[in-house]
């Protein structure tokens, strides 16, 4: 389409896969090392971050993962952690987490990075870590993981005293006063969370837990593909998807508006993002013209030798044809005059069953004798053969033997002649008659216009109309229960029945539709409507469907050349525009697609997944999760919780209003926080007081409120359980601060 | 230490030791020389879940207390939105057959009516509602 040809070409991402790292994880300066200053560590499922408190930096960040390597010629296991995975590609395929979806469940591998951390932040081992210790834990962990955290800190590493404390806390502490208040609304790898802090302490009676976070987002965007993409030639890894996830899905302002309006060609040239998988291109050789024509040559030479041999063939069986059919004439000449009981031994030693078994086959013989030499006189000269028909009129009485046996095969070929030359002349009339209709038909046009463009056009709404209707039937034939399916079983099985039937009374002898004596099929006009059911097969359907659509296509192109009101958008083909079809836009975006070029196989259009996996925090039943979403967990906590009520929110409610913070790794998101503001106002009573605002670093602010609680002073002093409480009150034992969990609501 | 701009698989195969042995801590005390690793800590979420689930029956009922299963958020109040299984647009029509919801006829004449058995129970999948053999 010409009109294609002038759209620029879209902007093509590549998938790609990182390069593998050339720099190890550095060590900290030991001589710096002081065995007093708080060490803050924040284990997340996806990263570690980690430094000192009196710094206002995480010295370390590196992704939470462990790779056990072989090296297969010193026979021995390397450990690489972190960034160190990324110094190779066989190290990186290998990475594991101690992670199991939001739980620390490999405490082998927790135990090992642990140590790696200490390591390279410098720590001088003197038996155990004797550093104080802040850690992250998840809002309302398990029990089971405390113990085990207190145990390998005070056992393994002997640590004197360790704070724990919720990430998301630690992050608005970091980014506001130690009294502040206000929402906090955290959206991590793991679990989005919501908690209301009053004065500075997390109040957790209020918070609730939303089981998706960016680990479930991504592989939400993997499952979308896999499914949009069935026969994708790659499968792209988890790190693909989750950059994917990262550089182009965003948060929808208007979810309901903007699913409305996205698949259409103007919103899809902006928001229409092209990934294209790697691929190695294979290229075919081109052929020189000198070469292709050599190529024709050859193949137009061995069309002509094997038609040659064939003709050859056919020769050589027609003359050995001709042969018998001679012998048996003079056997039958001889016969005449023979007792049949004399007739009948001839016939069998010559292997016949009995004179009408004879009789057939010699009208057989002559039949296909007959066939042969019109196939092989069509391919003759054209020679006039009118002029050796000599002997045809003759009288028998005339001629001598030999004579007669040539007017036979005069005759003959007489029959055949004469029956070219009327075919020939048939054809001829048809011609003249089509020419002569469409003399008529353009005669009709040039005299009223109007009138024959209402005739073709009903002619092409009437085609257009049947066509439907064999599209319908083609679809229900794939059906074995529909209508059609069953009239076309009922019609094979009668017609079935009816050849067993009569197979009975025919003879035994083999007989073919040429020389078949009982066949009668075709005498009677209406044998022929059998092939009307029998032929609406999906097959012959589709052959009908295709005829149909070419005479279509002709009284269009008519219609195109002297209509002036019917225009390219109204032929049939129009219909199927890419650009009307949602699938195509779906899938292949706003521009054609060419199912035969290499790189369209490797691309994958995002558009409706961009915002569609995101939005699943703020719908959770989209991804199956019978969960509330973030705006309604915010709801209740501001109009029904804090003493307020729907029209009036309460002193305690309004100062949460004036302060909600948006933190976490996934709440990195272009838009969240334009979408939250947006559904806060609707929510809220008129003239609210709302301030939304982003954690200044969303990944790292949970590290700098552990520094911040570090150097703290009495804060921090109430905040750590030392080894000795530990010892004496057990594994169960929580320091409950403001930032930390609670036994207790 | 960083190998050269283009190394060979052996250099690397060297680099990645010499990663590893400077990452040793042997020797380093920092661990106790009183701990011993204690045997399989390795437990899959879903066994965690579990243990505590049944902790947390076993001891005295306690109405007020934190767990990490009531911070869960409650069931929305709402009525949820229906999009379409296919292209997440707004489905206003449900297949009878399998129950996949879609947007238009297009959808379904051509990808939900000739779609491969199974395939339907993964696009249900995605919102949980497939049918789980137990």
């Amino acid at each position: 389409m010409p009109r294609d040809s002038s759209l620029p070409p879209l902007k093509i991402h590549t998938l790609s896969e990182p390069d593998a790292s050339d720099t190890p994880e550095p060590f900290d300066d030991a001589a710096d090392y002081d065995p007093n200053v708080p060490i803050a560590i924040d284990f997340g499922s996806s990263e570690v971050r980690a430094g000192f408190g009196n710094q206002d930096q995480p010295s370390h960040i590196f992704t939470n993962r462990i790779s056990r390597w072989r090296d297969r010629r010193k026979n021995r296991n390397l450990t690489f952690i972190g960034n160190d995975t990324n110094l190779d590609l066989s190290v990186r395929s290998q990475a594991k987490s101690p992670y199991d979806g939001a739980i620390v469940s490999n405490w082998d591998y927790t135990e090992e990075i642990m140590e790696y951390t200490f390591h390279h932040l410098g720590v001088n081992g003197n038996d155990g870590v004797s550093n104080p210790i802040l850690m992250t834990e998840k809002l309302a962990t398990l029990q089971s993981q405390r113990e085990n955290w207190y145990q390998l800190l005070f056992e393994c590493f002997g640590v004197p005293q360790v704070t724990f404390g919720i990430d998301s806390l630690f992050s608005f502490y970091a980014n506001n006063d130690a009294t502040a208040s206000g929402l906090v609304i955290n959206s991590g790898n793991e679990d989005t969370h919501v908690i209301p802090v009053m004065n500075g302490k997390g109040v957790l009676s209020e918070a609730k837990r939303i089981n998706w976070g960016g680990r479930q987002s991504v592989e939400y965007l993997s499952n979308l593909l896999a499914l949009k993409y069935p026969y994708f030639p790659i499968k792209p890894s988890t790190h693909q998807f989750q950059s994917l996830y990262e550089d182009f899905c965003y948060v929808s302002v208007d979810y309901q508006d903007e699913i409305r309006k996205i698949l259409t060609l103007e919103e899809l040239e902006t928001k229409n993002i092209v990934v294209e998988a790697p691929f190695a291109e294979t290229v075919q050789p081109e052929k020189s013209e000198e070469e292709l024509r050599l190529q024709a040559e050859k193949r137009r030479e061995t069309g002509r030798r094997l038609q040659e041999q064939a003709k050859q063939r056919r020769q050589e069986k027609l003359a050995q044809k001709e042969e018998e059919y001679e012998y048996y004439t003079q056997l039958k000449e001889q016969m005449k005059d023979q007792s049949k009981k004399a007739v009948l031994s001839t016939l069998q030693s010559a292997g016949f069953d009995d004179e009408q078994d004879f009789k057939k086959y010699l009208v057989g013989l002559e039949k296909t004798l007959k066939r042969a030499q019109v196939l092989e006189a069509g391919e003759e000269e054209e020679v006039s053969l009118a002029d050796k028909f000599d002997l045809v009129d003759v009288p028998d009485e005339q001629l001598n033997e030999e004579q007669i046996k040539e007017k036979r095969k005069q005759r003959l070929l007489k029959a055949n002649f004469d029956a070219r030359v009327k075919a020939k002349e048939e054809k001829l009339k048809k011609e003249q008659e089509e020419e002569e209709a469409r003399q008529k038909d353009e005669a009709w046009r040039s005299e009223d216009l109007q009138g024959w463009i209402k005739d073709k056009r009903q002619k092409l709404t009437a085609l257009i109309k049947t066509r439907k209707e064999k599209l319908k039937i083609k679809n229900d034939m794939k059906d074995r229960k529909s209508h059609a399916a069953q009239k076309r079983m009922k019609n094979i099985a009668t017609l079935a029945e009816e050849r067993s039937r009569s197979s009975a009374k025919r003879s035994r002898q083999q007989s073919t539709v040429d020389n078949d004596p009982n066949d009668t099929f075709g005498a009677n006009d209406e044998d022929w409507l059998v092939y009307n059911d029998i032929t609406s097969n999906p097959e012959a359907l589709d052959q009908a469907i295709e005829e149909e659509y070419n005479v279509i296509v002709g009284l269009e192109q008519q219609l195109l050349e002297y209509d002036p009101n019917f225009t390219e958008e109204d032929t049939l083909d129009a219909q199927y525009d890419w650009r009307n079809s949602t699938l195509h836009l779906f899938l292949r975006g706003p521009r054609p697609h060419d199912s035969e070029n290499i790189n369209e196989q490797h691309q994958m259009h995002l558009n409706v997944e961009r915002i569609r996996v995101p939005e699943v925090i703020f719908q959770p039943s989209m991804a199956g999760l019978d969960q509330a979403g973030v705006t309604e967990i915010c709801e209740t906590n501001f109009l029904k919780k804090f003493g307020s009520t729907r029209s009036q929110l309460s002193e305690g409610s309004k100062k949460l209003a004036a302060n909600v913070f948006l933190t976490g790794g996934n709440m990195r998101l272009p838009g969240v926080r334009e979408r939250i503001v947006r559904e806060f106002t609707g929510m809220l009573p008129m003239g609210s007081n709302l301030n939304v605002r982003m954690a200044s670093d969303s990944a790292v602010d949970a590290w700098r409120g552990m520094a911040k609680l570090s150097q703290a002073g009495s804060q921090y002093k109430g905040s750590y359980i030392t080894r000795k409480e530990y010892q004496e009150l057990g594994a169960d034992y929580i320091k409950e601060h403001n930032l930390g969990n609670v036994l207790f609501l | 230490m960083p190998p050269s701009n283009s190394p060979g698989p052996m250099d690397r195969i060297e680099f990645l030791r010499e990663v590893a042995a400077s990452n040793s801590t042997d020797g380093l005390h920092l661990k106790r020389a009183s701990w011993k690793k204690p045997h399989r800590r390795h437990k899959a979420t879903r066994q965690l879940v579990t243990d505590e689930w049944k902790r947390l029956s076993n001891t005295p009922s306690e109405a007020n207390r934190l767990t990490y299963f009531n911070v869960e958020a409650p069931p929305s109040i709402y009525p949820a939105k229906k999009y379409c299984d296919i292209t997440g647009l707004k489905a206003s029509y449900r297949a009878p057959g399998n129950g996949l919801r879609f947007y238009n006829s297009e959808v379904y004449s051509l990808v939900i009516k000739p779609m491969a058995p199974g395939v339907d129970q993964q696009y249900l999948r995605l919102r949980g509602d497939d049918i789980v053999l137990k």
